[in-house]
């Protein structure tokens, strides 16, 4: 279940691109908001930070053997961009990713989400923004193998409302959710099971998932890394094509130049530390 | 949602978590099976022995009465009002029992119980006990020329019996008369002609003389004591009839005790039916025993426990047999003592008219009705002044719903022990309150022993969940990645469980209750299979396994084995719950 957290005075607002369900408040931390969207026409504010991280370190392993991942990466993301974060394997990229959706802690650093900090939010808000902001998609898909593709793109809605909330709107969801599969061209293959389907079949399934609880941030780990250039090429056609239609910001980590080069910034990771921009 | 709708997926396609749980649905299975067997036998049990014993009674020693029995009953009715439904006065004492098998005397002890006809059968469930149809539904003394069930127990009974074995019996005797005349001739005879053969010198005739070549056979030294002959073929006492039966003959002068009572009895010489009584025709008075026609005559009538007279006996080929050593329309003697300052023992003969069959072994065994003012009569219990009776037991039976116990306090309170010392007043339950409460110590252990084996079957469930876990760990990944709360994970793992725990637990009910259903038929054909005999009648003196299903029982079996079920899976939920996401999504 989805937690709803309370509205309390002195929260803010924080999501210049509100969606009308968003219920998300989140203490202020930082500074009040710049813009406010109230509900009204989306506002697309030229090079408005979404993401920032601030000297970011984060280490695996136990203290004898500490291994250093990222090692102080400062670096902002932009509202609408599609950035590309690449580098060697080890580079630390995936776990910044995973820093970014909040799916792990960063051991010292921040980072901030629409100029609140989330890195140290209590764990259900982490799980409210993932669920609600964040849309993510996989190197290895990670769809629920017990669930046809239209549950699984259905997931992500189940996971935010309770059961009767849920079967009050669903309806709604069922039909976005056939939306979103038809505009990744799996109009055809609702009831699959994803041992059913092509690699790339999957991970438009993924995308479509990250999609239904319209995301402002797509977060992209590798999504062509486990395709074939055929395949690759489709998922990345997707996204570009998504990211005009839905207004995301798309952030996407690959080691592939070639991938790279379609996106608006590129970001290298060298090391565990931006090398650049 | 995702987690009635992941738990409900996870049923339908993880077929080993099915197999760990068959160990709960045995185990509740088994659980309804051996409690429903057990209610029905408690239950079984609890109906015959609160039939015979009343609701609450009033009870004295052995030796000890309750005088004026209706004025206490005219108290109880004042003192418990609308609650009392009937009370009778029993006298209730020990006392034996004897009478011939095949020529041998069987004595045994019964517990000898003096029943007022009217009101007895109102208070206990006796006469539906009866074996005779005409006496379950007008009861009486009287032995009856038909209506003694063949299912209870097989064979001849009643007065039709009764008239064939008189009439054998009397054959039998002409026989007896007719050889002694013919040997009495024989006698003479030989007497007649004895003295031309006795040596004239010694006049000793016992010595056997040969005479002109002829060998005489020898003759006794005396010539035969009648009585003591006829005394000592009595003690025989076993003759073939014409149809080969063994029959007997019942009177058996060797009992000093019932000569002793013969010759005390006021009423005339009641001495007991034989013809071979040699002194007979020297009784001057004709007595009422004299007019007694056993042909058209019964003794006092008395009713055993079926158990004292049947046998099971297995024939060769291995079918269980009823052996009877008394039937209704034989007579029987009842040995017992006085009451009061000096107890002497008296003695009744009696007819058996009715056997009683409660299926209580235990009284069947041991039980005999007599006619309460015969037993008063003869225990001395009756005031020579005023002819009333007094009592040893009242019976109460109350309305059904009246707090047993509650009435019993009353009733201590009204006849206080420090006033009537004698006087033990107690529930039915409180009389078998050791029995009943062994059986139910009986059944908890084997409900905590069976709860055992559903736990057993709860650590089933714990590794198969962990394995579950262990084996989803990426799909708890991505829950989690797709904003799933730990909780929440952690609720699907439970809800699991306890799907797995109802389904389990409900095809368990459903086939204990299938079980219990057909249970005889279950032990019969377990029996053609094995050759073995499951439940044996002549052990249990039941014909079928009875059964007893309560629903209450029911619900708690299931409400546990489905907590067990949910306690077994919340290790594995818990650990799904703490997984952190990143290293969920890394394990490939």
């Amino acid at each position: 279940m989805s937690d709803v957290a309370q509205s309390q005075p002195g929260q803010l607002e924080p999501n210049t691109l509100a969606k009308p369900d968003v219920r998300i408040r989140i203490k202020a931390q930082a500074s009040p908001a710049t813009t406010n969207g109230g509900g009204g026409t989306p506002l697309r504010i030229a090079n408005s930070s979404v993401m920032s991280v601030k000297s970011l370190y984060k280490s695996y392993g136990k203290a004898s053997v500490k291994v250093p991942v990222l090692k102080g990466v400062d670096l902002e993301i932009f509202e609408g961009d599609f950035t590309a974060i690449i580098g060697q394997s080890g580079s630390g990229k995936s776990t910044l990713l995973h820093l970014l959706g909040t799916l792990d802690a960063p051991d010292s650093g921040e980072i901030y989400y629409r100029e609140q900090r989330i890195d140290n939010l209590p764990s259900r808000h982490k799980e409210h923004l993932r669920n609600r902001q964040f849309g993510m998609i996989f190197q290895f898909y990670h769809l629920l193998p017990e669930l046809t593709t239209l549950e699984n793109v259905l997931i992500p809605r189940m996971v935010q409302d309770g059961f009767f909330r849920y079967m009050k709107n669903k309806r709604g969801y069922r039909k976005r959710a056939i939306e979103l599969l038809e505009m990744v061209g799996l109009g055809h293959r609702l009831t699959h099971k994803p041992n059913q389907l092509s690699g790339g079949e999957m991970q438009r399934t993924a995308i479509a998932r990250s999609l239904i609880s319209d995301p402002s941030v797509l977060l992209a780990d590798e999504p062509t890394g486990n395709l074939d250039s055929e395949n690759g090429r489709e998922v990345m056609d997707t996204l570009t094509a998504l990211r005009k239609n839905e207004n995301l910001t798309v952030i996407m980590v690959t080691h592939d130049d070639s991938l790279a080069s379609k996106a608006d910034r590129v970001i290298q990771l060298v090391n565990g530390k931006v090398a650049g921009i | 949602m995702y987690k009635l709708l992941l738990s409900w997926r996870y049923l339908k396609t993880r077929f080993i978590a099915l197999a760990s749980i068959v160990s709960v649905t045995l185990g509740v299975a088994t659980l309804i099976v051996v409690n429903s067997v057990m209610a029905g036998f408690v239950d079984q049990m609890k109906n015959r022995l609160h039939g015979i014993l009343s609701d609450v009674e009033i009870s004295t020693q052995m030796f000890s009465e309750i005088p004026h029995p209706e004025r206490h009953v005219e108290i109880i009715k004042d003192l418990l009002g609308d609650e009392l439904e009937n009370a009778t006065c029993v006298v209730r004492t020990p006392a034996l029992l004897s009478f011939d098998v095949r020529g041998r005397q069987w004595t045994q002890q019964v517990m000898l119980l003096g029943i007022d006809d009217a009101t007895f059968g109102k208070v206990t469930d006796f006469e539906p006990y009866l074996t005779n149809e005409i006496k379950q539904t007008r009861f009486s003394f009287d032995l009856e020329e038909s209506g003694y069930s063949q299912k209870k127990f097989k064979g001849d009974a009643g007065w039709a019996y009764r008239r064939s074995r008189i009439e054998i019996q009397r054959r039998i005797e002409q026989n007896n008369r007719e050889y002694k005349q013919l040997y009495d001739n024989a006698a003479a005879a030989y007497l007649d002609s004895a003295p031309s053969l006795v040596d004239a010198e010694t006049n000793d005739q016992a010595t056997p003389k040969q005479v002109a070549g002829i060998q005489f056979a020898p003759l006794p030294d005396q010539l035969p004591d009648i009585e003591s002959e006829f005394a000592a073929d009595d003690s025989a006492g076993e003759w073939q009839n014409d149809s080969g039966d063994k029959i007997t003959e019942g009177y058996n002068p060797s009992d000093s005790l019932v000569k002793h009572h013969q010759q005390q009895t006021e009423e005339g010489v009641i001495h007991r039916f034989s013809p071979f009584d040699p002194h007979a025709q020297y009784r001057p008075e004709i007595s009422k025993e004299e007019l007694f026609d056993p042909m058209r005559d019964q003794r006092t009538g008395i009713i055993l426990g079926l158990a004292i007279s049947e046998r099971k006996a297995e024939t060769p080929t291995g079918e269980i047999q009823d052996v009877y050593l008394i039937r209704p329309g034989d007579d029987a003697n009842i040995m017992l003592t006085t009451i009061g300052d000096s107890p002497t023992p008296v003695i009744e003969n009696c007819t058996v008219v009715d056997f009683y069959s409660s299926n209580m072994h235990e009284y069947d065994s041991s039980f005999a009705f007599l006619p309460l003012a015969s037993l008063q009569k003869l225990r001395g219990m009756v005031d020579p002044l005023t002819g009333d009776g007094s009592v040893s037991t009242i019976q109460i039976k109350l309305k059904p719903g009246a707090d047993l116990d509650a009435v019993r306090d009353k009733l201590i309170a009204q006849f206080p022990p420090t006033y009537f010392p004698e006087y033990d007043i107690r529930t039915w339950q409180d009389t078998q309150r050791p029995l009943l409460s062994a059986v139910k110590m009986e059944l908890t252990i084997l409900n905590i022993l069976l709860f055992l084996i559903i736990a057993v079957a709860g650590f089933g469930i714990l590794a198969t969940f962990y394995m579950i876990v262990v084996e989803k760990t990426k799909d708890i990944g991505i829950l989690k990645a797709l904003g799933a709360p730990s909780r929440g994970v952690m609720s699907i793992f439970l809800g699991y469980g306890m799907s797995l725990g109802t389904v389990g637990t409900g095809t368990g009910i459903l086939i204990g209750l299938l079980f219990v259903r057909h249970i005889n038929e279950i032990a019969d054909g377990v029996a053609w299979l094995t050759g073995q005999e499951v439940f044996d009648a002549t052990i249990y003196y039941f014909s079928e396994i009875p059964t007893s299903i309560n629903p209450g029982t029911i619900f708690w079996v299931g409400i546990g084995a489905i907590a067990i079920a949910v306690l077994a899976s919340v290790l594995p939920a818990l650990r799904a719950a703490r997984l952190h996401p990143v290293e969920a999504l890394r394990y490939e």
